[in-house]
């Protein structure tokens, strides 16, 4: 007998789920880790970029000489010198792919092209590029160059560019109307809602924010005429995926002539797996002046040229009865999907959004649709939690209004209304199969770990304070795991979206693991090592991992989505069974007895009853190596790979409950509590799962309170630098209560769930539901984030804005 | 202009334009590239060195300004690959850093809150967070960042550290 079966439960080896130490952070800790802005190549030109300085505009010349003729300005290149460059490609088309062989996305309507040269479609839209010898005299060369532009009319809202009579950004395009998607059963959802005991309606405004990480976006081109390859070093996601779009889709060059390595990457949360012109650039003018050529963003740059997030103006409807029974949900969504359409910024704003509008929620109707429009803003993209922090938002808004208009506690309505365990897998009528869950274990231990029960109390001595206390509820399901190829190409997605892993045991012993992820700061070198000993009952310490470099790790998509414990590590966790597997073949030539004699334990064999007839794994490890004495069906060396593609995606779910204080006189809304439970499965470490669930709950805390991207009526982002858009601080949230459920995912063999970003899902919407609870003496039903001070006050004084 | 500055003990003799900011003559000048570049309007915190023992965002300093002064940064905590200080270490077992880019200017920043308080009783978290305005995290909501302080506190003075509870209670086994 074996002990290797193809669906045993991780977590023999005894270091899955035990909360190591990150091996990543002594180096960061002494600032040793090397970013793309401290890479240094030897010959390095440095590239700065003109953007446009109004936010739609034809462009009638565009002068360049005087720049040209500055000290060490090496080329000024504008859209003329890069006629021959494909548009940048969208490869999330909201609809649905059916062929096998889906046309590559050439000429997609409204792309955008590499630098623009008709006209310009937002603030910071790229016109022109310098390249010169250092990064100050690229940057003021900008200055000299001279473009002349006419001024054309300006929108900046979804709602208003799809109006009659609106701007219209591409002639491709008209009506500015991207793509209008739906799901769901509309007819149904319209019946319940007509019959209904019980409506309540809201219009909601998930304002756009920032996704604003600390490192602004970077990327070096490095040609070499030797060879003819291309080498792009980026503060990428997804560095296999950057190198699948350039090369196929952008520049036309054969893929093992690029190499993409993402250096260490000073976080993302989703804007870094996009293709932005700088990259291109980069590239094409390395090999135009014969020398590795430097892009570094800055912070105002970053804030109108990387992807921004959320923005949906929405209707939404609930019906329930009387006693508190939800029977349908509705919503109309305006996206605003900015100037051009972003990698994957329609699937965003569609899909991952209005597929999951139901949230933990078991109804009878449900629909949703969303008009995707192009405006003069910049690009949207995917944001910590994207879609499923504003289908959470508009949902447990609904409810808390609901749960007020009928007069029953909020946190009733929802246990109420939670899709019970025997239900699962769950198909929630908008397009998701939740794979397991436990709601109701879930919810009843995030109510009672909040402290809920004693809420009329403190509400009644913060008075005594000055202080209106508020609790809100929000609960959550996202989904994670993405995912499934063919599912995703249901989605409109053009490309495969499974991950791979590597493993090959040394002749000494040790073991390299490589991934086609891509860590952006979640200790990907000690997950996956941690996956790896475990399954094969090492030591984590022998076992390196590598990742970030398309020229030594398999394909992968990258980090996003929350996807690389559960993509990624899987893979890690089959191939390491395929390793097993062939020990243990093996196995019965060293211990001389047949093969289901062979104990494969503790990364040792030994004779099953006989454990003196042992091999230690790196007696194993270097005997393969040898490979004497190996039948011919059985290879040397012990090097594996596994692709994985799993059945279906994996829906974390929880529970957050938010206690805020407001102060009479200020309007100042402070969180004084807050209480989390998740559920993301099986957690391989939970030391780092905690750091992102903390990380993602003060970034959603960020949206209820403080972050708005705004721009003025001629489409001038006023939330230009980090003075005038907020992030929050320290000091602005209290240490948390945490707790989890653990509801194992059928849909990969650890059992694991997407964990990185779901804690950024319901933050907003408690703290909304917070703060309308405090003030809802007064008449208020609802505020539009962010709650600021202002706003907030006004609504103190009866003042709605 | 001829200037003279002492780094990380180091003399160091260069010509500087008078517009040079002490942050470019760090990474680009004496290649010491821990210090890092996070926004450009002094906000961020990603520059924070410590120049005569103070912190300063190393972005908003003239290197002019600075000349003759002794400066301090990540790269003269630790020697490369070598042993972590307290504060590094108490970060390190309460996970405060993820991306690590914001780290080398909170490492910094808060060396100084730990050497200022070193002689009287340990900063309270509200003073912790209250130190660290100045510096922007995104991706650790900067509660692990506070237990590191709250712990590097404790170790120095021989205390259980206040914010254990906190970090242990966190994630408890279900
Ligand atoms: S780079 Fe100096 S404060 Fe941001
Ligand atoms: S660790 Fe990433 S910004 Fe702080």
């Amino acid at each position: 007998m074996t002990t290797v079966t193809g669906d045993a439960p991780a977590g023999r080896g005894g270091v899955l789920g035990q909360p190591l130490d990150s091996r990543e952070d002594p180096q960061l800790l002494r600032g040793e880790a090397t970013y793309v802005a401290d890479i240094d190549l030897p010959g390095t030109a440095h590239m700065a970029i003109l953007g446009s300085p109004v936010a739609h505009a034809k462009i009638l010349s565009i002068e360049t000489k005087a720049a040209e003729q500055l000290p060490g300005v090496l080329k000024v290149a504008t859209a003329a010198d890069f006629t021959d460059v494909m548009p940048l490609p969208c490869i999330w088309i909201p609809g649905g792919v059916e062929s096998h062989f889906p046309p590559h996305p050439y000429g997609l309507p409204g792309a955008r092209p590499v630098l623009t040269g008709d006209t310009v479609r937002h603030v910071g839209d790229p016109v022109a590029v310098v390249v010169a010898e250092t990064p100050r005299q690229a940057a003021a060369a900008l200055a000299a160059i001279h473009v002349e532009y006419e001024p054309l009319p300006v929108v900046t809202r979804a709602d208003e560019a799809l109006a009659d009579g609106a701007p219209q950004l591409h002639e491709a395009v008209p009506g500015n109307l991207n793509a209008y998607w739906t799901c769901g059963d509309k007819d149904r959802t319209d019946a319940a809602i007509a019959a209904a005991e019980v409506t309540v309606e809201l219009d909601l405004v998930n304002q756009r924010t920032i996704n604003s990480p600390i490192e602004p976006r970077g990327a070096v081109g490095d040609y070499d005429p030797a060879t003819g390859e291309y080498t792009l070093y980026a503060s990428t996601q997804g560095p296999h995926n950057h190198r699948f779009l350039l090369a196929a889709l952008v520049l036309g060059i054969p893929f093992n002539k690029l190499r993409v390595i993402a250096p260490t990457v000073g976080g993302s949360f989703g804007t870094k797996g996009y293709l932005y012109p700088d990259m291109p650039l980069v590239l094409l003018l390395s090999k135009a002046l014969g020398r590795p050529v430097k892009w570094v963003d800055t912070r105002t740059g970053l804030m109108s040229s990387t992807v921004q997030g959320r923005d949906h103006r929405q209707h939404v409807t609930l019906a329930g009865t009387r006693d508190g029974r939800i029977t349908a949900v509705r919503c109309t969504s305006y996206a605003n999907l900015g100037a051009y359409p972003s990698t994957i910024g329609p699937g965003v704003a569609t899909a991952l959004m209005g597929r999951s509008i139901s949230g933990m929620y078991d109804i009878g109707a449900a629909f949703c649709e969303v008009y995707a429009a192009f405006t003069n803003t910049v690009s949207l993209g995917a944001q910590r939690g994207s879609g499923r922090a504003e289908a959470a938002f508009l949902m447990e808004r609904l409810v808390d209004r609901y749960a007020d208009e009928i007069g029953m506690d909020p946190a009733a309505v929802r246990r109420k209304n939670l899709v019970p365990e025997e239900k699962f897998p769950y198909d929630n009528g908008l397009g998701w199969t939740y794979d397991s869950g436990n709601y109701r274990l879930n919810f009843d231990k995030a109510i009672e770990l909040s402290g809920y029960g004693d809420m009329p109390a403190r509400r009644a001595e913060a008075r005594t304070r000055g202080k209106r206390l508020g609790v809100g509820i929000a609960t959550y399901v996202a989904i994670c795991g993405v995912g499934p190829s063919t599912r995703m190409s249901q989605e409109g997605m053009l490309g495969g979206t499974w991950e791979s892993a590597n493993i090959r045991i040394h002749p000494t012993g040790e073991v390299t693991v490589t991934v086609g992820s891509a860590s952006t700061g979640q200790s990907h070198g000690t997950i996956f090592a941690q996956v790896a000993a475990d399954e094969l009952g090492i030591d984590p310490a022998t076992v390196q991992v590598h990742e970030g470099d398309t020229q030594k790790a398999p394909y992968g998509q990258g980090t996003y989505g929350s996807r690389s414990y559960s993509m990624a590590a899987p893979a890690v966790v089959l191939t390491a069974r395929k390793l097993k597997a062939k020990l243990v073949r093996a196995g019965a030539v060293f211990l001389g007895v047949p093969e289901d004699k062979v104990v494969y334990e503790g990364g040792a064999i030994h004779e099953e009853g006989n454990p003196e007839n042992t091999k230690t794994f790196a007696e194993l490890a270097m005997a393969m190596w040898y490979g004497w004495g190996l039948p011919p069906e059985i290879e040397p060396a012990l090097d594996e790979t596994t692709h994985f593609d799993p059945p279906d995606f994996n829906y974390p779910f929880g529970t957050h409950v938010a206690v805020v204080e407001i102060d009479e006189l200020t309007g100042e809304t402070e969180v004084v509590a807050y209480t989390a439970v998740d559920d993301a499965g099986n957690i391989g470490n939970p030391k780092i799962v905690q750091g992102q669930i903390e990380g993602s709950i003060v970034h959603g805390l960020g949206q209820a309170l403080m972050e708005a991207a705004e721009y003025d009526e001629n489409g001038r982002l006023i939330s230009s630098d980090l003075g005038h858009y907020a992030l929050p601080r320290a000091a602005d949230a209290p240490f948390f209560a945490l707790d989890k459920t653990v509801t194992p995912s059928p849909h990969n063999p650890l059992g694991a769930k997407g964990a990185g970003e779901i804690a950024t899902v319901p933050p907003a919407a408690a703290v909304v539901n917070a703060v309308v609870d405090a003030l809802r003496d007064l008449g208020v039903r609802h505020i539009d984030m962010p709650l600021t001070p202002e706003k907030v006050w006004r609504h103190l004084r009866g003042e709605s804005q | 202009m001829d200037i003279t500055l002492n780094v990380n003990g180091r003399p160091e003799q260069f010509s500087a334009q008078p517009n040079e900011l002490l942050v470019e003559r760090l990474r680009d000048g004496l290649g010491l590239t821990g210090t890092k570049v996070g926004c450009d309007t002094g906000q961020c915190g990603s520059c924070v060195v410590r120049l005569d023992g103070r912190s300063v965002k190393s972005c908003l300093v003239l290197t002019a300004s600075a000349a003759g002064g002794e400066v301090a940064t990540i790269e003269g905590v630790t020697a490369r690959g070598g042993e972590l200080s307290g504060l590094q270490e108490a970060l390190r077992q309460e996970h405060g850093t993820q991306c690590g880019f914001c780290t080398p200017g909170m490492v910094m920043a808060l060396g100084e809150l730990v050497d200022a308080t070193a002689d009287g009783p340990a900063p309270t978290e509200p003073e912790i967070r209250e130190w660290l305005t100045g510096n922007l995290c995104r991706c650790t909501g900067y509660h692990s960042v506070v237990r590191g302080v709250q712990r590097a506190c404790a170790a120095s003075r021989d205390e259980v550290p206040a914010g254990s509870a906190a970090s242990t209670a966190a994630v408890p086994e279900v």
